[in-house]
């Protein structure tokens, strides 16, 4: 084994770049497929809606339309979606592909046209009439779980479509004992993932073979395809999935869509090719919105800031329909709130409501609010105590021999240092001389977040928590007949650079060379059922499943190299580089032999293979990571403000992290500053805005802003990596901790400053008027003599 | 209608309504498909060509518009010095991810580096700022934009 691990740390160049940069990539829209149609769907302009009549009759009189159906034609074809999976406090929702009376969300589907192009389709939808008994709307979610709200789904009954509740120890009791209360509330704005490649699909039907290819950006082909045969009646083998170059996903290219189905419909309905691309406004107003919460914890505490006992109460928004378990996005913030932080008493309320919004599923780190409402809450503890806010977490702090520890969510935290991040961190932004202070002009504060990363989740958690289906992943590899390695994964890319990285590990895995190592991904036929990319399991599902099964490449090709040395054991004999060496203190020795030519031995020579080996060189392995693995990190900023303006400038930025084994620094680099800028975006600058009527006023680029370069500081990042002892090559993932640590660093960096006008906020974005405001009523309120 | 126009240095007649837009024509009709469009109101930057060897918001052009034009698409013929420059600069610093916005970037910066050989760091910043990314953060593409522009400048030296 010592011969390993050569490839795996180096930080090359992606090989996916070359036709990234050369204009040769192939996403979905540059897919050309002869003779398909083009389709557009009519969304509702109201929030709430009776439809009492389409009339179709002039769009389908323009010249090159082939279609136009509504959610009634449709039924006949597809099956409702149910999702109700076993779990305490969920109510089962069901919705079919398209509405057939009633539109719950501005946006929401009403009819879709198939045209010979799609300007023809644009224009004959804007010849549908339809008519609308426009309903009341419900758009925010405290208003939605009041009694006398307008109900979203009247199937339920009510607009509680979820409500969990955990309880470690005695909470109630701590609280109800302790020296000191001390409260604080979150409350983080709608958010859209809006990656720059708006979703759209190719669908084809072989009326012949009767099968159904599906081109589409997908994170997860195989989970995709399961869904479209339960929709459509069919069976797996009559499906195949597609998933090209992907233009981001951020986790909105996961579920199946109801557009996307619709296609899939239409196509085997027609006998045609099918294809649809979404639009901006279209993606801004209903593809996918996120991270809509509201938290608010009570935390017992001594008079030194010791939390003794905390409880989490939290509200999600979860839009109109259910495209995941409700319960699924909050209940992993309640689990992992107390991360690194030991506290035996601990409990949550999670309540979900439903609103007549677009639906939300998981974007990059759903459960990103966890990190600012902990941090945050230790920080209004050393505030009201007068205590120092690092201080105030090394006395709650895990110490390094208490772990593994079992956190009061049920998880088991492990291989993590959390000390020595912060510390480090502390040191790097000169935290020991900062003091929150004002010149006059400006507003100084400096924000800490200490971040524990759920990464992968294995199929453990999912039975634990209740929530459903598998964490394992699937890897095949191939020694072709020329000796290069062919591997797959059911994980696809969208930019994270898998081609590359998992070449590397193949590479070490075998013992051949990267160059030596294709990997294909993305394709349900070609690559391993496997759950998909999604959180951080990049990384140990897909590259642990590949090592894994590279190991037992490896042992494969020396069994089959020994025999053709004549020998009846492996022991001394090694892969380098893709040749068979003999390994020898201090070096190695050529032995003649190479991966083609035990290739060509395997594929066209069986009979030269020792006894009991079957010819042909495939393989294939699952891999089930641990329940959970994690990965930790301190995030610290220093920000100033502006008195006369509130504009917000961060003026270091710096993240700690320990994301266990590196594969390729430059592609890590890559995803960590990226996922701290979308963290940033998300935190001063994005904003999914509903008015009462349940409008959307926010679905261009124009009011939907997510950062430019003007808005993304420098991010230092320090890395202070310690391996996995659970996982292969000691992995653990990273990518979306950037995301955690950026909202509290700088939500807290914010409120350091805002405390020398007694000021403090609680909602994000922290927008200019928004800081404005908490500073000047800040300060109107200290010029009245009442506490901040 | 038929317009004639210039792309990537071939002279192309192609048949449009007035309605079509460049972006369109390009990708669907003349099969350049290097040409991203990511929210057709001229915000996202991803469809930036080189009209007349200025950067243009394809989703904002009409096609007819292009009648006895030059367009340069990032497919565009032989590469320019300064693209060539900037695609090795992107590949090293791994100045993109997903790889959508990136065309837009490259056609920018082609003829930003060309017309700017002196750029400093404040100058790029202030042109990168029309062109969204979701994924890199900006700051491996500003670093890659300036190794590029000293690369090129080393070139000129010599």
């Amino acid at each position: 084994m010592s011969e390993r691990e050569a490839y795996v740390g180096q930080p090359r160049p992606r090989r996916e770049d070359h036709r990234l940069l050369a204009g040769l990539a192939r996403y979905v829209d540059d897919i050309k497929v002869a003779g398909a149609l083009h389709a557009a769907f009519l969304r509702s302009p109201h929030g709430h809606a009776r439809i009492v009549s389409i009339d179709v009759t002039a769009a389908l009189e323009l010249l090159g339309v082939v279609t136009v159906v509504t959610g009634e034609d449709l039924a006949e074809d597809v099956t409702d979606l149910t999702v109700a999976p076993p779990i305490e406090g969920l109510r089962p929702t069901s919705m079919p592909v398209m509405p057939v009376d009633r539109v719950r969300f501005q946006g929401d589907l009403v009819a879709c046209v198939v045209a010979a192009d799609r300007y023809v389709a644009e224009e004959a939808m804007e010849r549908i009439v339809v008519e609308y008994a426009e309903l009341p709307a419900v758009s925010d979610m405290f208003a939605a779980l009041r009694d006398d709200s307008v109900l979203v789904d009247e199937a339920l009954g009510t607009n509680l479509v979820a409500r969990r509740v955990h309880r470690a120890g005695d909470p109630e009791a701590r609280l109800a004992a302790a020296p000191r209360v001390i409260e604080a509330e979150f409350h983080q704005q709608r958010q859209t993932h809006a990656p720059i490649e708006t979703r759209g699909c190719i669908a084809q039907w072989d009326p012949g073979r009767e099968h159904l290819t599906l081109v589409i950006g997908s994170q997860v082909p195989h989970p995709l395809r399961t869904q479209i045969v339960r929709r459509l009646g069919l069976r797996d083998s009559q499906v195949s999935v597609s998933s090209p170059d992907v233009g981001g996903s951020f986790g909105q290219k996961i579920a199946l869509y109801r557009e996307e189905l619709a296609i899939c419909a239409l196509a085997r309905r027609l006998g045609r090719p099918v294809r649809w691309k979404e639009d901006r406004m279209e993606n801004l107003l209903a593809a996918c919105h996120a991270r809509e919460q509201w938290c608010r914890t009570r935390a017992a505490v001594d008079d030194t800031g010791r939390i003794l006992g905390l409880t989490l109460e939290m509200v999600e928004d979860f839009g109109a329909y259910c495209f995941y378990p409700a319960n699924y996005i909050s209940e992993v913030v309640g689990i992992i709130l107390t991360g690194q932080y030991g506290i035996a008493d601990y409990g949550y309320e999670i309540r979900v409501a439903l609103t007549n919004k677009c639906g939300v599923g998981p974007m990059r780190a759903p459960m990103a609010m966890a990190s600012w409402v902990m941090e945050g809450t230790l920080d209004v503890i050393a505030r009201r105590l007068g205590l120092d806010p690092a201080e105030v977490r090394r006395r709650n702090m895990l110490a390094d021999q208490a772990l593994p520890y079992v956190m009061p969510g049920g998880e088991t935290l492990l291989d993590v240092n959390c000390a020595e991040t912060m510390e480090t961190a502390l040191d790097e932004i000169g935290y020991a001389a900062h003091r929150p202070h004002d010149d006059g002009r400006y507003l100084y504060g400096l924000g800490l977040c200490n971040v524990v990363e759920s990464t992968t989740y294995g199929s453990r958690f999912y039975k634990n928590s209740g929530i459903g289906g598998s964490g394992h992943e699937a890897a095949r590899i191939i020694v072709e007949p020329d000796g290069t390695v062919s591997a797959s994964v059911g994980m696809a890319a969208a930019g994270q650079g898998y081609e590359t990285t998992f070449a590397q590990v193949v590479a070490d895995g075998v013992g051949v060379r990267p160059d030596d190592v294709a990997v294909t991904l993305g394709h349900s036929d070609t690559s391993p059922y496997g759950m998909g990319s999604r959180g951080g399991r990049g990384a140990t599902a897909g590259g642990g499943a590949l090592y894994l099964c590279a190991a037992e490449v490896r042992a494969h090709l020396l069994r089959l190299a020994a025999h053709r040395l004549g020998l009846n054991a492996t022991d001394g004999l090694g892969l380098r580089d893709g040749r068979i060496v003999w390994v020898r203190a201090g070096g190695s020795e050529e032995t003649g032999l190479d991966v083609a030519d035990l290739a060509r031995t395997a594929y066209f020579d069986p009979l030269a293979l020792p006894e009991g080996m079957r010819p042909g060189l495939e393989f294939y392995r699952t891999y089930d990571p641990p329940p959970m693995t994690f990965s930790n990190s301190t995030h610290a900023c220093r920000v100033r403000i502006a008195r006369e303006t509130g504009r917000l400038e961060i003026l270091d930025y710096l993240v700690v992290e320990n994301c266990g084994t590196v594969i390729n620094p430059l592609v890590v680099h890559g995803q960590q500053a990226g996922a701290v800028a979308m963290g940033l975006s998300g935190t001063l600058l994005e904003n999914v805005v509903y008015d009462q009527a349940g409008r959307n006023l926010s679905a261009t680029f124009a009011d939907y802003t997510i950062a430019t370069v003007a808005d993304i500081p420098a991010i230092r990042i320090i890395a202070r990596a310690t391996p996995s002892s659970r996982t292969p090559l000691g992995l653990k993932g990273m990518a979306e901790g950037g995301v955690m640590g950026a909202i509290g660093a700088v939500a807290n960096a914010v409120n350091d400053a805002l405390s020398v006008v007694g000021a403090q906020v609680t909602c994000l974005p922290l927008t200019p008027m928004r800081l404005h405001a908490a500073i000047h009523d800040g300060i109107g309120r200290a010029a009245q003599g009442q506490e901040g | 209608m038929i317009i004639s126009l210039t792309v990537n240095g071939e002279v192309r007649d192609v048949a449009v309504e007035p309605h079509y837009l460049l972006s369109d024509v390009l990708r669907d009709r003349l099969d350049l498909t290097a040409t991203h469009v990511g929210c057709e109101q001229g915000i996202c930057g991803a469809c930036t060509v080189l009209v007349d060897g200025q950067p243009a918001r394809a989703c904002l052009l009409f096609a007819v518009q292009m009648e006895g034009h030059a367009v340069t698409t990032l497919e565009g013929g032989a590469p320019s010095v300064e693209l060539r420059a900037l695609r090795a600069a992107f590949h090293t610093h791994h100045a993109q991810q997903c790889g959508f916005c990136t065309p837009g970037i490259l056609m920018t910066f082609a003829a930003y580096l060309r017309d700017h050989p002196d750029c400093d760091e404040a100058g790029v910043r202030a042109v990168l700022g029309g062109n969204l990314c979701r994924c890199t953060g900006y700051g491996p593409i500003v670093r890659a934009i300036m190794a590029a522009s000293a690369a090129l400048r080393e070139v000129a030296d010599v």
